[in-house]
């Protein structure tokens, strides 16, 4: 025992120490967090430019009511578009000519036209040097729109405020019914569970890796040899195995930390910054699916590092370990194909059984479990069936790692690794 | 008393032999020399030994037990095969090496200052391992070996890649060792070392011990039909001689087997005068010359009955 705390002490602390290890802990979260934060930050960015907006209102009834309608304000309190009223003293076309001269002359940001069958069908015109800003053609856009309805429903003698209040949409809340009661989902949980799922995908390739890598380089390093003129080979391995866990447990311990200040903190400073994002809402998780994670982490984590490590050992090189490694990741590989069909139809039989088979569970349990809870007897049993698995695994793993890493040489076909496993 | 005792040991691999019913003893306190041609199953042997790979028949005990993974602590292992994690650093690693052979961390690092410090890779201590040579990683290997002071010693290939001066220093210690009464178990294809060094031999070919016992009574056995002759010239007319059943010629130096009842004197007097003889001494084989007649026989008769 005292000997598998060694290797376990060196395998941590020799990849803890690694650049790569560190950038990839730290770098990682903020990565994470700007890829969210980044696209939801700048939508909120405040204009802080006035815009000058010239308006020809052949109607004459217009330009009153829009003036009023938009009048959404700059940080400091003065109006973002300030809007400046044309008439036509000519043909119209003369004056749409010379305020295209402003825009390029860059006296008007835009000029907005409005011609005098507006009501009946007439389509309003946008004209500025660049019309990419959703944003600023969606306010103008609708202050037209309600205006200009406004008008036509007073023309048919109706009451504009009356006829919004009966078209108000009809709101659609979503709520999640489980057995502790109903609970408001605002579908951030559903995004939450999605990137725990990833992050579980993501750490079992990349730690599965590791210890390829481990395996090999203690092979080619000669080092392997020496190591077990004082261990077992099992010892070894489970050393390797464990301490390598400590690095991924290390890591998900340092992300728990950004995480939780994220959700503590995040919402003041968001709100802080952008005070329109004030009704944002941090998804909460229940703690359970944290549970579940650990666990599935580890059955998981247990399972592909053996075969990860028996690959190792059978190999001269990492070359020669790719054909090896394919049908492992794989494995890996076929539950995020499926997760789609499984977020969908979480209860299905199909969904139920593949979440169950011990290659896929940790993936696929833990979606459904992220999903929808599913009975207590299907999680049991799906972890029943990767822990005998697992251990399975372990077993046949010891056996083929034993003999593989003393050998040398050709890369061993099937029939002889089936030999090695009947060694004594 | 014997440092270590194989009776009867056999490891198949598959339906190949790798040892076949080996048995020898190894007397404590000596230098016990394992040979054999490549593949004949030394490092199966010595792997057995270590615990690492388990015979399929026999028993092996060292210091009088049976071996088991406790054994290893007593133990000193220098793989042919060997090298060392190449990012670390050799403090770190002889101190992860010397933990595993049940050192405490500071025992350890008393003892690896020590036989730095002995072989001149003080310096080095906090350097990679990687920014060693291949002859200073070869140190740093016997350092690990021998750490933990064990009380049997295994050195497979030791001196291969070591510069005279360090295969000198190294040479020493083996001898050291053995005052102080350890058992060291030296496998080598280099003959000549085993003559200076070695106490005992076992010689192994194709899975099976093909000789065995102290060096010296093995050579009497051989008798002192043996021409070691030192010269200069042409010296090929001797292969002629009808009275010669065995000749080795390097070229400056040659040695020759006579066959039996035939006088040395009567190669003497035929050489004289053809060649410059500047050294003729009678004696019994080289153990290079015993190697290739006991292995090159057998891969003859082998090569018959097949």
């Amino acid at each position: 025992m005292k000997k598998i705390l060694s290797v376990i002490k060196r395998e941590y602390i020799q990849i803890v120490r690694t650049k790569g290890f560190i950038i990839g802990t730290i770098l990682g979260p903020v990565f994470m967090l700007a890829l969210i934060v980044v696209p939801v930050a700048l939508q909120f960015v405040a204009v802080d430019q006035q815009e000058k907006i010239g308006v020809i209102d052949e109607t004459g009834e217009i330009f009153m009511g829009l003036d009023e309608k938009l009048d959404q304000r700059l940080k400091d309190g003065t109006r973002r578009y300030l809007l400046v009223n044309f008439e036509a003293a000519g043909p119209v076309d003369e004056l749409k000519q010379e305020l295209n001269n402003k825009v390029l002359a860059k006296e008007l940001n835009a000029y907005i036209h409005i011609p005098e069958d507006i009501s009946s069908g007439g389509e309003a015109e946008y004209v500025a040097e660049h019309v990419s800003d959703f944003n600023k053609r969606g306010n103008i856009g609708s202050a037209l729109s309600s205006i200009v309805i406004g008008k036509r429903l007073r023309g048919e003698g109706l009451d504009p405020a009356k006829i919004s209040e009966f078209m108000r949409p009809v709101g659609l809340a979503t709520k999640k019914v489980t057995t502790r009661g109903v609970e408001k989902d605002t579908g951030g949980t559903f995004i939450l569970s999605y990137v725990l799922v990833l992050i579980l995908y993501m750490t079992l390739i990349f730690y599965g890796q590791i210890i390829l890598r481990g395996v090999i380089e203690e092979k080619t390093s000669r080092m392997v040899e020496i190591v077990l003129s004082s261990m077992r080979p099992f010892q070894l391995m489970a050393g390797k195995i464990v301490g390598i866990a400590a690095v991924g447990f290390t890591q998900y311990a340092i992300w728990a930390i950004f995480g939780l200040a994220a959700t503590r903190y995040s919402k003041g400073l968001i709100t802080r910054a952008f005070p329109a994002a004030a009704g944002f809402e941090m998804p909460s998780i229940p703690s359970y699916i944290f549970i579940y994670f650990v666990l599935f982490f580890i059955g998981g984590y247990f399972l592909y590092a053996t075969m990860y490590a028996a690959i190792g050992s059978m190999v001269n090189s990492e070359k020669e370990a790719q054909n090896l490694v394919m049908p492992v990741t794989m494995f890996l590989i076929i539950p995020i194909l499926l997760m789609m069909f499984i977020i969908r139809n979480p209860n299905s039989t199909l969904s139920v059984i593949l979440s169950v088979i011990p290659f896929f569970s940790p993936i696929l349990m833990l979606l459904r479990i992220c999903v929808l809870l599913p009975p207590f007897i299907q999680i049991a049993a799906s972890m029943l069936l990767l822990g005998l698995t697992t251990l399975f695994m372990i077993w046949i793993t010891a056996k083929i790692y034993r003999v593989g890493i003393l050998m040398y040489g050709k890369r061993p076909h099937f029939a002889e690794i089936v030999k090695w496993i009947r060694y004594r | 008393m014997n440092a270590l005792e194989i009776s009867r040991i056999t490891k198949c691999f598959g339906d190949f032999y790798a040892v076949k019913n080996l048995s020898f003893c190894i007397p404590a306190g000596t230098i016990y020399g394992l040979l054999g041609p490549n593949g004949a199953g030394k490092t199966t042997t010595i792997r057995m030994v270590m615990n690492i790979i388990i015979p399929d028949q026999g028993s092996i005990k060292v210091l009088q037990r049976t071996i088991d993974e406790e054994m290893k602590e007593n133990i000193g292992y220098l793989p042919e095969d060997r090298g060392l994690y190449p990012k670390m650093k050799v403090g770190e690693l002889l101190i992860f090496l010397a933990e595993l052979k049940g050192l405490s961390g500071q025992e350890a690092r008393a003892q690896i200052d020590r036989w730095l410090k002995r072989f001149d890779l003080f310096d080095w201590k906090m350097k990679k391992v990687e920014e060693l040579s291949r002859g200073m990683q070869q140190k740093v290997q016997f350092i690990a070996t021998v750490v933990h002071e064990p009380e049997l010693i295994i050195l497979d290939e030791p001196f291969s890649g070591l510069d005279p001066v360090n295969t000198k220093l190294l040479k020493d210690i083996m001898l050291e060792m053995k005052a102080a009464g350890k058992t060291i178990i030296f496998s080598t294809h280099r003959m000549e070392q085993v003559e200076m060094i070695c106490d005992n031999i076992c010689l192994i070919d194709r899975a099976e011990k093909v000789l065995e016992g102290n060096l010296n009574q093995i050579k009497q056995q051989y008798g002192k039909n043996t021409i070691l002759l030192d010269y200069e010239g042409d010296a090929a007319f001797i292969k002629s001689f009808e009275e010669i059943s065995k000749i080795d010629d390097y070229g400056r130096y040659m040695e020759i087997k006579l066959k039996e009842q035939v006088d040395p004197q009567l190669l003497l007097n035929r050489v004289v005068g053809h060649i410059r003889v500047n050294k003729f001494e009678v004696r019994e084989p080289t153990l290079n010359a015993i190697f290739i007649e006991k292995v090159g026989v057998r891969d003859e008769e082998n090569s018959v009955s097949h």
